[in-house]
């Protein structure tokens, strides 16, 4: 791109924020998020631009950019409650009650279905932990991962798991 | 509800929220595992806006509807806090400013004890200002930087999530111990620079920083992986900033950061890359808004031409760029474009230009005490003398410099280096391959202290 083609940047607050708000319902609609939460992301959003506003070239692109990754970071900490209420779920359902032999073949098996499907950093870390039973800091140790990321890719990991299991479903012979 | 009656589709919204009670959480989770295909099927429609990365372009565009006037409450509101905010803002930097000078006055073992004790002292704007105060004195004062440093760090260790926000917190904190790090490297504190760098990548893995703070750390952090000669590391650790700034849309600071990637391909050999990233950059940085740094970009792409053998673009582009040295003004990029003619000259066999430009450098160099660079350009004039077989001269201008180093310097090695240079000149067998071992090894030792000369056979 050219240097340029940078859009004019509008100098009072007030006209910044005129301009810039259509946008920024865009982005709250396109991703979602409940009005009574967009109150802290773009509070926050603001403020950090209010304090550094004389470093940032582009104003709207930097807040809207901004806004964009905390809706994201918004829905990964929601999320996160979904992933580890799955994990719940498989970790009782592999680890509960012994049920019938093909009961248990079963679910196994379409375990093994959804774990196949995974990339292999993701399948080797769910197998240890579904079939070998290792909490986040014995698969750190190990897999060579630092205590730090653990929980990072493991949440990555039970995410793709998730995606998997919802579409297909697993352990439907054993429920009603 | 039980695994077999189906949940309501609000129940299922929440579900995919995360907004549900735990217990409901994991009965809904059990529900749809059991491969329920009309929950499943409700639950795909929920489950994608968070999954999208929009296109900014495409994001900007949309149309926002009347019912999106839900959050136009919202809207208003933040807007009057944050219009409130910004007229006290520049009171608070004010007083930051004034308790940063009422802080620097006090002798130099005082000011901790004021930063524990001294409840005026725990302001946000004192730690912005002292974060920006070292970064700005690190390479004249790198010493002072690194005691101003400390006292960033002693500063926000003050502040709480009330005074500044959670992530603004953490986004001074992991900033400045970031510089406690780089002013340490620009002292060539190597241990205390690995300390500090170690607890920066600390704060930056256990997350809550804005992107943009994490990316200006990244920068420093990828600073100093390249003095300790991890290169690959520093790429990697650039292309995390880049890909930030890009998803900001902050184009020139992701010129910036390429400017450093491409300085990072240049140590490590690969000429190629650098040139086509400096490029890449020169088109991405506003030359009416940062002129130094595009200059340095023309400076970095003229000397990466130079040196890949391109010299006749080298030269044609310095001519280009001769207007903006001239703008710049100042003694020490006078001296770079005076430099830089000189090797170019030498690139085109004009030898009594190079020798002139180049003892003009040399000369002025060490009358401004800068006796590194003036051992760097000694090395560029022995080079036009091998080429023009002056082995008297190479053997003077060698023995001169070895004097100044001896003088001057304590950096064992880069001695090391050239007491081989000059033992060969007496010899007459000093070559132009070794004119420029030792010098590129000069130019890698500088902020490498750690690395070894070892002479060639």
């Amino acid at each position: 791109m050219s240097t340029l083609d940078h859009p004019q940047v509008e100098s009072s607050l007030e006209g910044f924020l005129k301009q810039v708000r259509p946008r920024l319902k865009a982005v709250f609609t396109r991703y979602r998020i409940p009005a009574q939460d967009t109150e802290d992301i773009l509070q926050q959003a603001l403020m950090a631009l209010v304090y550094r506003r004389e470093g940032i070239r582009d104003p709207e692109a930097w807040l809207l950019g901004t806004v964009r990754n905390k809706c994201l970071l918004y829905w990964r900490e929601q999320r996160r409650k979904l992933y580890e209420s799955v994990d719940a779920v498989v970790l009782e359902a592999v680890a509960g009650p012994v049920g019938p032999d093909q009961e248990s073949s079963h679910l196994r098996h379409d375990l093994a279905q959804a774990l196949e499907r995974l990339p292999e950093r993701c399948r080797s870390l769910l197998w240890m932990r579904y079939r070998q039973g290792f909490d986040p800091p014995e698969l750190a140790e190990r897999l060579g991962y630092s205590p730090a990321s653990i929980g990072k890719v493991t949440t990555r990991c039970l995410a793709a798991l998730t995606r998997h299991l919802f579409a297909s479903g697993i352990c439907r012979r054993k429920t009603p | 509800m039980t695994a077999g009656r189906h949940p309501e589709p609000d129940v299922l919204e929440r579900f995919v929220l995360g907004a549900l009670a735990p217990l409901e959480m994991r009965e809904t989770a059990r529900h749809l595992l059991a491969g329920c295909p009309r929950c499943q099927e409700i639950t795909a429609a929920l489950w994608e806006p968070a999954d999208v990365f929009e296109d900014p372009e495409t994001l900007a565009a949309a149309e926002v509807s009347a019912e999106d006037a839900a959050y136009d409450a919202v809207l208003d509101r933040v807007f009057a806090r944050v219009a409130a905010t910004e007229s006290q803002l520049a009171e608070q930097r004010a007083a930051g400013l004034r308790l940063y000078e009422e802080l620097m006055q006090c002798p130099a073992e005082r000011r901790h004890l004021l930063l524990a004790n001294c409840q005026r002292f725990r302001h946000r704007m004192l730690c912005e200002r002292l974060i920006e105060a070292s970064y700005e004195i690190c390479f004249e004062e790198p010493h002072r930087a690194v005691a101003v440093a400390r006292l960033a760090v002693a500063a926000v260790d003050r502040l709480t999530a009330e005074d500044c926000g959670g992530e603004e917190l953490a986004g001074l904190r992991v900033r400045a111990w970031a510089h406690l790090g780089n002013a340490c490297r620009s002292c060539f504190d190597l241990p205390g620079a690995e300390a500090a760098f170690a607890v920066t990548e600390r704060l930056l893995d256990e997350g809550g920083i804005a992107p943009v703070e994490r990316a200006k750390v990244l920068s420093l952090l990828a600073s100093w992986r390249t003095t300790r000669q991890r290169l690959g590391e520093a790429q990697q650790i650039l292309d995390r900033a880049a890909a930030i700034y890009k998803k900001l849309g902050q184009w020139n600071l992701f010129g910036r950061t390429l400017l450093q990637k491409a300085m990072v391909c240049r140590q490590a050999g690969d000429g190629q890359e650098a040139m086509r990233l400096l490029r890449r950059a020169l088109d991405l940085i506003d030359p009416q808004a940062d002129p130094l740094v595009f200059l340095a970009g023309r400076h970095n792409l003229i000397n990466a031409l130079y040196e890949n053998g391109r010299v006749r673009e080298a030269f044609a582009l310095l001519y280009h760029t001769r207007p903006l040295y001239l703008q710049a003004g100042n003694r020490m990029n006078l001296l770079k474009l005076r430099w830089l003619e000189g090797v170019v000259a030498f690139g085109l066999q004009r030898n009594e230009q190079a020798e002139a430009a180049l003892r003009e450098v040399r000369d002025s160099f060490l009358e401004l005490g800068l006796h590194y660079d003036a051992a760097l350009a000694s090395l560029d004039l022995a080079g036009v003398y091998v080429v023009q077989g002056r082995t008297a001269d190479v053997r003077r201008v060698a023995e001169e410099t070895l004097q100044i180093f001896q003088s001057y310097n304590t950096h064992r090695e880069a001695i090391a280096a050239l007491l081989v240079f000059c033992a060969a000149a007496r010899l007459d067998q000093a070559g132009l391959d070794l004119v420029r071992e030792v010098s590129t090894f000069l130019k890698r030792a500088r902020n490498n202290p750690d690395l070894h000369f070892s002479a060639p056979f």
